[in-house]
This record gives structure tokens, sequence and C-alpha cells, in this order.
């Protein structure tokens, strides 16, 4: 077991440039996932790190010896399937012992790890069955433990969860992080679903069109996302965005709005950019009773979901549609007004035109006394 | 049908006539249901029974009979013309040679064909594969009676290209069709190149069937080469080998046009020296359109029927062990 290092990969098919200069590392024991929207070369990375197709340019290393040119067969990696890939001709048993018997592991030893390994996944029963008999779930569970048995450098994972149904998913997704915190195999885990990603990574990677937007745990990720696709992608429903503009050097209003202006900070009074993007998640709105210092705005509701543990509210901010999530709802309608605040330091400001993150040291270092302007 | 439609003939209020009537006209569709369905394959029943069946039933009939063709005379005989075949050297011999030219051209044919398969699928991306392909498959196309007169010259023992490759090679030369000993080989030849194409197709049929992320997980498990081609891959074309072993044993047991062509056609179809090339199809033409005994042609027809049928019901069973249907 070691780490995995990936310096400047880049893969063309073609005249299409699908990576571009992806560096990463997964260290020993860590549970990575790459998460991203469809054909952002997030699987195509994971079938270099399987060796299922080589680079164009770049170098990937395992524990410090260059592997770039290492055969799939010889890497020694678990690879679980997005359809599980089992040998839909063998026995749950054979589709375990196969990748022993290419090995040549003893036929004891072959017996020892799939009874060990049948126990740790619960398919002890189902040894005899072929994978055509088994449910999703169960085949689920065999492609894990076919990757396991041989006790590989690391995991790969291509969006193993996408074909269970959404429970059989939920309850799969604590199982795998509870295998690994108990197996400690480095894993590179790839999904769309930004869900699994919060739930599972240890670290999060965002790529989009061939590049790494941002790395980091999920709470880092989440709460400072670098650029508007981040804030947005990660977070169910997503951060909430409005587009708003400079008034004078120390105040900013909603774009097109001439109504209340709020103060700018500080980052952003010295920038020379006139247009920014400000955002706030809706769980982080709280509904205003007066006196609270915060981002204050009045929204007028348009629908209510009711989701029973929470509502999701729909509003209208200036021109603006945002989401308020919040447990309780009392007294509010579609057509009514509320007032609402964000407490400063849940505000993300972003440039408009290169749509990155305004630094931390500068957007959060608010005059507090300012933030009492109406 | 709608509700409103099927209720009309019936009085309101009254639940069994309408349920009856219902039923009735339920019954009415599935009998027309069942006529247009018989109405539709009657052509091809047709067909089949005029030209194929009956006449297959007819052929069991007459075997049974002394058939004079001249005198239009037929006298039942029993199952004479049946000892007459056991007692017949020759047709023991014709057996012998169908199963001499079976047990070869069968196993060669399925071993090049899945050979030239793997070869042409590794090259369908390179430059010149799918012509390959093409080229591969053309002799199938070709009618078998030109082209047996073409290979009659490439095997003739003085001018023919096969023997002047032997004395390049620096290897004896053989006398091909004129030899009692290399006549059915040089059949099997010809059978091998005239045929192969169409089972190398089927097999590159059966492999591009296979799952891509199987193959990929079998490397990922550390197979590869013989391991991952006999563990994963034969298994999962197990079906396509067993249809195309099927299908090569039912039509290399009927083979008649080349082996007639090739050994002695022009000569009036007598076959290769010493009826060395004398194979069951061959002395069922010889008996009935030669020496004119019809009778006792349906009698062999009928043993090559029933042993076609055996060997069929043989591989069947094999398969049913043996092969994985996804």
């Amino acid at each position: 077991m070691g780490s995995i290092k990936l310096h400047t990969i880049s893969k063309k098919f073609g005249q299409r440039q699908v990576l571009h200069d992806i560096n990463m590392e997964i260290q020993d024991g860590e549970f990575v996932v790459v998460v991203g929207p469809s054909g952002c070369g997030k699987s195509t990375l994971l079938r270099i790190v399987a060796g299922l197709e080589s680079p164009s340019s770049g170098d990937l290393e395992f524990d410090g010896r260059a592997a770039t040119h290492m055969p799939a067969h010889a890497r020694n990696i678990g690879m679980v399937f997005q359809n599980y890939a089992l040998y839909p001709h063998m026995t749950v048993f054979d589709n375990l012992a196969f990748g022993m018997t290419a090995r040549k592991s003893s036929r004891q030893e072959i017996q020892q790890r799939i009874s060990e390994v049948a126990d740790l996944l619960e398919i002890g029963s189902l040894l005899k069955s072929k994978p055509g008999a088994l449910s999703g779930g169960q085949r689920q569970r065999v492609a894990v433990g076919r990757a396991l048995v041989r006790n590989p450098y690391m995991f790969l994972m291509d969006e193993p969860l996408s074909n269970l149904d959404a429970l059989l998913r939920e309850r799969m997704r604590v199982e795998l992080r509870r295998l690994h915190d108990r197996v400690r195999i480095p894993t590179l885990y790839v999904t769309h679903d930004q869900t699994e990603a919060m739930t599972m990574a240890d670290r999060i990677v965002v790529m989009r069109d061939g590049r790494i937007l941002q790395v980091g745990t999920p709470d880092e990720v989440y709460s400072r996302p670098n650029s508007v696709f981040v804030a947005q992608f990660l977070g169910s429903p997503p951060m909430n965005l409005v587009r708003v503009e400079r008034r004078s050097e120390a105040s900013l209003v909603l774009e097109g709005s001439e109504g209340t202006a709020f103060p700018a900070p500080d980052g952003i009074r010295r920038a020379t950019d006139s247009a920014w993007w400000m955002g706030f998640r809706p769980e982080r709105i709280i509904r205003s009773h007066g006196g609270a210092s915060g981002l204050a705005m009045t929204a007028s509701i348009r629908a209510i979901e009711t989701l029973g543990s929470r509502y999701h509210v729909h509003a209208n901010w200036g021109r603006f549609p945002i989401t308020w999530v919040t447990p309780e709802a009392p007294g509010l309608m579609p057509g009514s007004q509320v007032a609402l605040t964000v407490s400063w330091n849940h505000v993300h400001w972003f440039h408009r035109d290169t749509e990155q993150r305004v630094p931390e040291d500068a957007a959060l270092d608010f005059p507090v006394e300012a933030g009492g302007i109406r | 049908m709608m509700d409103g439609d099927l209720s009309a003939g019936a009085p309101r209020g009254t639940a069994r006539p309408n349920i009856l009537s219902r039923l009735g006209r339920l019954q009415h569709y599935a009998l027309t249901e069942t006529l247009v369905g018989y109405g539709l394959i009657l052509p091809s029943l047709l067909v089949f029974l005029v030209f194929y069946y009956g006449p297959a039933i007819f052929l069991l009939y007459i075997s049974f009979f002394h058939w004079n063709i001249f005198a239009n005379r037929s006298t039942f005989v029993g199952i004479h013309n049946f000892l007459v075949l056991a007692n017949q050297p020759l047709f023991w011999q014709s057996l012998l040679n169908t199963g001499y030219y079976v047990l070869l051209v069968v196993p060669v044919t399925t071993l090049l064909a899945l050979g030239l398969a793997l070869l042409l699928r590794e090259a369908r991306n390179i430059r010149g594969g799918g012509l390959s392909q093409a080229l591969v498959f053309l002799p199938h196309v070709t009618p078998v009676v030109a082209t047996s007169i073409i290979w009659a010259w490439i095997f003739d023992p003085n001018f023919g290209l096969a023997n002047a490759v032997l004395r390049w090679l620096h290897l004896p030369q053989i006398g091909w069709l004129a030899s009692a000993h290399w006549a059915l080989p040089s059949v099997m030849i010809y059978t091998v190149w005239h045929s192969v194409g169409l089972y190398t197709v089927l097999f590159l049929a059966g492999l591009s069937t296979l799952p891509k992320q199987v193959l990929e997980a079998a490397q990922m498990d550390g197979a590869r080469g013989w391991l991952a081609f006999r563990r994963i891959v034969l298994p999962l074309i197990s079906p396509i080998t067993f249809f195309v072993i099927l299908l090569a044993t039912i039509t290399t047991m009927q083979t008649f046009s080349q082996i007639y062509t090739l050994t002695g056609g022009p000569h009036g179809g007598a076959g290769g020296p010493a009826f060395s090339t004398t194979t069951d199809s061959l002395l069922i033409y010889q008996t009935a359109f030669l020496y004119l005994h019809f009778s006792l042609a349906s009698a062999m027809s009928f043993v090559l029927f029933v042993l076609i049928l055996a060997v069929t019901l043989v591989q069947k069973f094999i398969a049913d062990r043996m092969v994985f249907y996804r």
C-alpha cells in the first residue's frame, strides 16, 4: 500500500483534449472522490490510473515508482465498475477467485481470503450462485469483494452506486465508507453525485472540462468554494447567487436595482471591478426579526416545497430567484413577503468576469459598524 | 376495445349478458388473430410442405420399394434396400470417407475461423483491417462449381500452382486429385478455403458482443493472453462456437458440389481414384443418377439423415453442458 501521484497528466482523443495537466496525489489510506458533471474527464482520469488508457503526456507514480507505462494487469489495482462487470459465466466464488488464480495464489490461500471477504461483505451464502441470479445490491457487493479479495494496492471505483435504487445507494454509501475505514486501502472514487462526494470523501476533487477546479476536504470545498461553478455544483439546493454592482466605493446594490444598498467588504472596496457575484447557501438564510446584523433582504415568496424535515422556500429578491431552506415555515404562503438575513461570514464573493472567489482574508475582514446600512 | 362499444348490444342493468357478450367478442378476436397468424405463415408452409417435407416423406416411402423407373412399376420389398446397404462394402467405405472428411474439415475450419476472427478483430482499427475482413469472406460468396474448377487447375500434378509451391519449398510433390491418398485432403483444402470466411464472420460477430468492461475487469484482475482467452473470452463466445460447429458439421456431412466437380465431375462423377472421394452424398448421387437405383439411393439418404440427426443431437447434448448463454 502507498501513495499515488499524478504529474501533469494530459489526455487527447484525436483532436479533443479531455484532460489538461492534472496534478493530484492520493495518500496512503485516503479516500479521494473525483466529482464533476458528465464529460468532465473524471472517468478517463480513473482509467489512466487503472492502466486501461495511457496518458498523452505526464507521469504516474505508485509509491514513488514510475508507473506510467506499467500494463494494467501488473498494477494490482482493484476496480469496481459502474455495471459491476462480473464474469457472467462463473459462480460468485470463481469471480472472487479469478484474480488470485491469475496471480498464482495457492488454493488454500484463495479459500481463506474468499471466506474472509465473504464474511466482511456478507456474501457467504451467494458463493455458489452465478451473477445472473443476484440482485443489484448483491452484485455490487460481489464486485467490491472481487476487487478486495486479492488485497490490492489501491481501489478504483467508477460510479459504483449509480445503478442502485435510492434507498440501497444510501446504505451502500455508508457500507463502502465503513469498509474503507476498516481496510484503509487508498481509494479513488469517481462520481457525478455531489452527495456521494460530500458524504464519503476524505478529500474531494472537483473537475470540469478536463481540469481540476478545487481540491479539499468536503467541509473546505463546501464552505469555501473557489469558483462559482464549485459553489453551485456542491450542495442541494445549490448556493444562491445574485449579481451585485458597485453604487459607490463603499456600497453595493443588486444589479439593476435602485433599492437597498449594502456595504462592500474590504477586498471588494479595494478592487477595480464594478460587478460581482454574491453567494449564500440556502440553509444559511434565517428569518430576521429585526436586530440581527448581516445581509438583510426582503423577499417575495413564489412557492413552498414541503420535504417533511424541512421546507424549500422559493422566493424573489429583487429580480433574482433565491431558495431558502428552513426547518419551519409558520405563516408563510406564496405571494407573501418575508424579511431574511444571512450573517456576513456566510456570504461568498466571486469576481464576475473570472468567476473566481474573492480571497477570504479580504472578503471576511468586514467592517461590522457598516452592517447597519439599510 | 372500448367499454361502451362492447356493452352496446347488451341491455343496461343486466350484468350477465354484458359479460357474455364481452367474452364472445374476446373469443372472436382471439379466433381472428389465430386465423391471421396461420394465414401469414401459410405461403412458406406450403413451399416447405410441397418441396421439402413432401419429398422427404416420399423418399422414406420409396426406400421400402424396389422401383423400376423404366417399367414405372414398384414392388414392396420391406427393409431389403437397407440390408443391401449393410452388405455393400462401398457404402461402408463412403461412410468412412465422410467421417474422415468431417472430422478433419470441421475442427480445422472452426479453429482457423476463430484465429482469423481474433486477428481481424485486432486489425479492425488499423489501415486495411476492413479490406482483410472482406478478403477473408470473399471465397464464400463465389460459386462452388466455378472455384472448384480453378482449384482443379491449382491441383494439377504437372502444371498446377500447388505443386509449384511445393517445388519452391523443396518438398516432395504430390499427385493431389490424381492420388488415392491425397484426393480427399485436396477437397478438404478447397472446402476450408471456401467456407472459413463465413465462420470467421460469425466469430467476429460473436467477439463484437463481448462486454468490454468484463474484459477490462479480467485485465485488472491480472489476467492476460491465454488465461483471459481461455477463462473469459472462450466461455462467453461459446454459443457462437457451438453454432459454428453445428453448422459446419451439417454442411460438411452433405458436401457434394466440390467433390463432384474436383474429382471426376467431367468424367461422369465417378469420384477420385479407388473410390477415395466417394462420400455418402457422392454415392447417393451415383446410385440414383448413374445406376438409376432410386430406392437404394433413397435408403442411403435416409441413413444419412438419421446420421446427421444423431450427430446434431449428440452435439446439442454436449453443448447444453458446455455452452453459457448470457
